[in-house]
């Protein structure tokens, strides 16, 4: 019996963020990345962060977002090191880092971009960990995209899980007969080689049956179709929604009249 | 030839043991282990072959212990068939693939040809050497996986359904190699679910049933035991059940014994 790693970030926890419907979340990650750039101030990018940061504790989802954290943070230091040091326009110096000059500017610089990069990727996390990628495509499609392309986007998820399962597979029978795969990296990186063959070759033969499998069980029928899942709705879509068409409103105006 | 001891294994630490507590040991005596799926049958011989790591418990081959030893190393000794021949097809021609598991335990190059060449006349893929592996038939496919396994000789040779995809013919040529490695001495195994040619071809059957040894004995002794079987969600062959609808006392596994006892 085998078992298919989910490749998924989805946290299936109970929480009025996983109640709430993935438009009115995709609706969420486009005001909280507009919102800064109509309102530049390291202030209002503050408090959409803070107000994800918030999002996601609600969510009970906060520990799968630290390696996310982990991995943007690592850029980020790069991007403030560099620009403290070496922006064009740095004049004030804070500190000395050895030889070098740690300018006011360029921190504050880099500090902006990081808290604007943060305010994204944290946007994206409420989406990604309280939602089921099937029920975000398949509210996608509701809204008229493509189902084929909705096919497309879930049948990845599933295929690297699949692939993974395989490639784990292949493994299996290579050390079966007297390849070795474990030890030293060089070991290691020598059994990869041979295992892309039959990973990639199986793929092809795979996809060429799942075709032949999607034509055969009606998948081009142009008649409408029925959906797997009901419609997630969540009683405050409309008005969330509303608040934050509004909220944008102002900010233009607070940008164009204040 | 084979002890196993004290054997436990789960997935993971907060999983459910697969299985439980595994004491068996193996003779010469063509093995066939079945049980509905899910029972842990192909987790028991991945920890054979020593592909997984027992969580408990020993297993002993000859003289190796499994533990001390990467299932690479493993392959001098243990030969495994997986049921899916597209996850173990590797090379280019028919006749590569079979010499690939000879070339890996550093045999020379003249006897590893000799000796594939030799498997794949045994099923007959004899004049189809120089053929794209993927050009075969899936039948075609899982003999030429089997050949490739038998041909490096190893003293245990277990095959994970055997008979999926074959014709009568097929059958025929796993029958026939299965009485040849019995011949050379050589311990078969096979996961199966194709309970005819369990009762047709091997001397002693065990039942695993969620992680645990249901029944073990010889093939007829443990056909005969039908309820315990139920338990397990497996049924005798169709010729056992048919003898026993009809009232034959003895536990029939094949055509022949049915005549036979039905001449009496």
């Amino acid at each position: 019996m085998t078992f298919l790693k989910s490749i998924s970030l989805f946290v299936d926890r109970k929480s009025f963020v996983h109640d709430i419907d993935p438009i009115t979340k995709l609706y969420y990650i486009l005001f909280a990345i507009i919102i800064p750039i109509i309102l530049p101030s390291f202030t209002i990018s503050a408090i959409c962060v803070g107000i994800s940061i918030l999002l996601l504790l609600a969510a009970k989802v906060m520990r799968k977002t630290l390696p996310v954290y982990s991995f943007v943070f690592l850029v980020l230091i790069t991007v403030v090191i560099i620009q403290g040091l070496f922006r064009p326009g740095n004049e004030t110096v804070l500190f000395h880092l050895g030889p070098f000059a740690m300018h006011k500017e360029g921190l504050l610089f880099a500090l902006t971009i990081a808290l604007r990069v943060t305010n994204i990727v944290s946007a994206f996390m409420i989406l990604v960990l309280t939602t089921k990628p099937s029920t975000l495509v398949e509210s996608l499609v509701r809204k008229g995209m493509s189902p084929r392309i909705g096919y497309v986007i879930v049948s990845v998820f599933q295929i690297i899980q699949e692939m993974m399962s395989t490639m784990s597979t292949i493994m299996d029978a290579q050390r079966s007969r007297g390849m070795e795969t474990e030890g030293k990296l060089l070991t290691r990186i020598k059994a990869f080689i041979p295992l892309l063959g039959p990973v990639v070759l199986g793929s092809l033969i795979n996809t060429k049956e799942r075709a032949m499998a999607l034509e055969v069980r009606g998948f081009n029928s142009r008649n409408l179709k029925t959906y797997l899942y009901e419609e997630k709705t969540f009683p405050y879509s409309k008005a969330i929604q509303a608040a934050l068409l509004v909220l944008t409103i102002f900010a233009v105006a607070w940008r164009v009249f204040l | 030839m084979i002890k196993v001891s004290n054997l436990s294994f789960s997935y993971s630490e907060k999983a459910q043991s697969v299985l439980a507590d595994i004491n068996l040991e193996f003779d010469h005596r063509t093995t066939a282990i079945i049980g509905q799926n899910g029972a842990g049958k192909t987790t028991f011989v991945k920890l054979l072959k020593g592909l997984l790591r027992a969580s408990q418990g020993e297993i002993l081959i000859g003289d190796y212990d499994v533990k001390m030893k990467t299932a690479a190393e493993l392959a001098r000794k243990i030969g495994l068939v997986f049921q899916n021949p597209n996850d173990q097809i590797f090379k280019r021609t028919v006749l590569d693939e079979a010499m690939f598991g000879l070339l890996n335990i550093k045999m020379g190059k003249y006897t590893a040809e000799k000796l594939a060449v030799s498997a794949l006349e045994t099923v007959g893929l004899g004049d189809k050497l120089e053929m794209n592996p993927h050009d075969l038939s899936l039948s075609e496919k899982k003999l030429l996986c089997i050949a490739s396994v038998v041909a490096m000789e190893t003293d245990v040779v277990i095959f994970d359904e055997p008979t999926i995809a074959q014709d009568d013919a097929g059958k025929e040529i796993i029958r026939k190699i299965i009485q040849e490695l019995k011949k050379k001495n050589k311990l078969v195994m096979t996961i199966i679910h194709d309970m005819d040619f369990v009762a047709e071809n091997f001397e002693r059957t065990i039942v695993i049933n969620k992680g645990k040894v249901l029944l073990d004995g010889s093939t007829r002794e443990v056909f005969s035991q039908k309820e315990v079987l139920n338990e397990a969600n497996v049924e005798p062959p169709g010729i056992t059940q048919l003898a026993e609808k009809l009232g034959l006392k003895k536990t029939i596994l094949t055509v022949e014994e049915f005549l036979q006892e039905c001449a009496k």
